[in-house]
């Protein structure tokens, strides 16, 4: 699983930091950081996160071969 | 007079004879993204003005009318004491009817009591909640979702992030119907409401107020405790007006919303049995409906704002000083910005709802309400067996703005 946050979009409403805490983290005010990589078991957190951002930033692009792979 | 033109279509919003079905009238407003009514009161409906007034910063949240008081004939009340309240509510007003730089300081200082840590345990203590209102209700054929589950939910959730003793939490129950009819603009007409409102804030602001102090004097793990205690680098401690003010905030907002949320986002899934059934047989679903849920139909209809400047927008120019009012639910159905916005999706791409409006004020309680919603409707979906609604349309409570059914009976074969 490939995470993509439009940082341009990004406005720092922190949803995703309440839906997937591990994966991403505000820091200060404004400044997402992110894993780009996350395990897919985190799925359904990180389909939390994509849900909730107010102004749909985060993308996840699912690699199924490497998938399959796993 | 053509259709657009008619400046009593949001006083129509506001009649309650409409509470079941605003959004005929809502897409008459939107002829005129931002329209104004025969009162003054400029109405933004379109998406597109909507989102540009939310982000303008000659829009101000300060839009309450000063404290009235009609003369006593008593000198100390007259010049002192009541201008002195009227002072301190002025000044202590909670964050949502505040502006930058007071705005942003005291929000500041409530997310970081809103810590993640918190708002993530309060999810497994909300499924256990959820599961015990049902339990509570097994072997019954009939089921009233406001009062068994979708009312005292919030009330207890908050309460237990606050810190407020269990033993308290009936008095918040009360306190927490009453106070909801503040948020209406109504209720700054209505001479009764209103008294009956500040007696209620003056009873929960002296409850507040010796709980802080028993905050401070042994501090626990709680919201309240960290509020009384923390002291912001730029803002220092947060004082116990203030402080007062956001802990009722917080009670009422944390509150009726998420009932309505919860209440809503069932009756539109018992409207849609096909879309109660997907969300049984994939509970993965939840976040995807819980987000249309927001747009379709959101707890909050509508905030009201005032323009501190003339305000070109839409076509129109609202005049310095007019009220506005933002129209969530109408702009969440343009179909400008959603295609087929009448219809219920949960698929839907690209859904920027203003369920929880946005900008500077966006809903501070919008992760917790998340997982309240989440626990009901997965729980509900999961556990209630052939659910049907017992009358449809169901009676709404009166407010136009937190809109939502008084009561949703269903008849159930059981509860699994």
């Amino acid at each position: 699983m490939r995470v993509v946050v439009d940082l341009n979009r990004c406005q720092a409403y922190a949803q995703c930091c309440y839906a997937a805490p591990e994966r991403f983290v505000l820091q200060g005010d404004e400044i997402l950081v992110y894993d780009p990589a996350p395990p897919a078991s985190d799925r359904a957190a990180i389909d939390r996160a994509v849900q909730a951002c107010p102004v749909r930033a985060i993308r996840v692009e699912h690699d199924a071969l490497a998938e399959r792979a796993a | 007079m053509t259709d657009a033109s008619d400046g009593t279509l949001f006083a129509q919003v506001r009649d309650s004879a409409n509470r079941a079905d605003p959004y005929p009238l809502y897409a008459r407003l939107r002829v005129r993204p931002v329209a104004r009514q025969d009162d003054g009161t400029f109405v933004a409906s379109g998406y597109a003005a909507i989102r540009a007034l939310l982000h303008d910063p000659r829009v101000s949240s300060e839009d309450l009318p000063p404290a009235e008081h009609p003369p006593t004939g008593n000198p100390v009340k007259d010049w002192i004491v009541n201008p002195l309240k009227d002072w301190v509510t002025d000044r202590h007003r909670p964050f949502i009817f505040r502006d930058p730089p007071d705005h942003g300081l005291l929000r500041r200082q409530v997310m970081g009591q809103f810590t993640i840590a918190r708002v993530q345990g309060m999810k497994r203590r909300t499924e256990g909640l959820v599961a015990q209102c049902l339990e509570r209700c097994a072997g019954s054929r009939h089921f009233d979702l406001v009062d068994d589950l979708a009312y005292p939910l919030p009330v207890t959730v908050i309460c237990e992030l606050l810190g407020v003793p269990r033993e308290d939490e009936p008095r918040f129950h009360a306190w927490a119907t009453q106070l909801a009819t503040a948020l209406e603009p109504e209720s700054r007409h209505d001479e009764a409401l209103r008294a009956r409102n500040t007696e209620t804030f003056d009873a929960i602001a002296d409850y507040m107020r010796d709980l802080i102090r028993e905050k401070r004097r042994a501090p626990r793990d709680d919201m309240l405790s960290g509020l009384a205690t923390a002291k912001d680098p730029q803002a220092g401690r947060m004082s116990d007006p203030d402080l007062i003010a956001t802990a009722i905030l917080l009670l009422i907002a944390g509150h009726e919303t998420t009932v309505n949320l919860i209440t809503n986002g069932m009756l539109t899934l018992l409207r849609r049995p096909r879309e109660l059934a997907r969300l049984r047989a994939d509970p993965e679903r939840a976040p995807r409906v819980i987000e249309e849920l927001l747009r379709y139909e959101p707890p909050v209809h509508f905030r009201t704002r005032v323009a501190r400047a003339p305000i070109p927008v839409a076509g129109t120019v609202i005049p310095e000083g007019a009220p506005l009012v933002l129209l969530f639910a109408a702009g969440n159905r343009d179909p400008a910005r959603f295609p087929d916005p009448d219809r219920f999706d949960p698929d839907r791409a690209d859904n920027q709802h203003f369920g929880f409006g946005g900008a500077l004020h966006y809903c501070v309680g919008a992760p917790l309400a998340r997982i309240e919603a989440e626990a009901a409707l997965t729980a509900l979906a999961a556990r209630l067996s052939n659910p049907r609604l017992a009358e449809d349309p169901p009676p709404y409570r009166p407010g136009a703005s937190l809109r939502g059914p008084k009561r949703l009976l269903l008849h159930i074969d059981g509860i699994g």
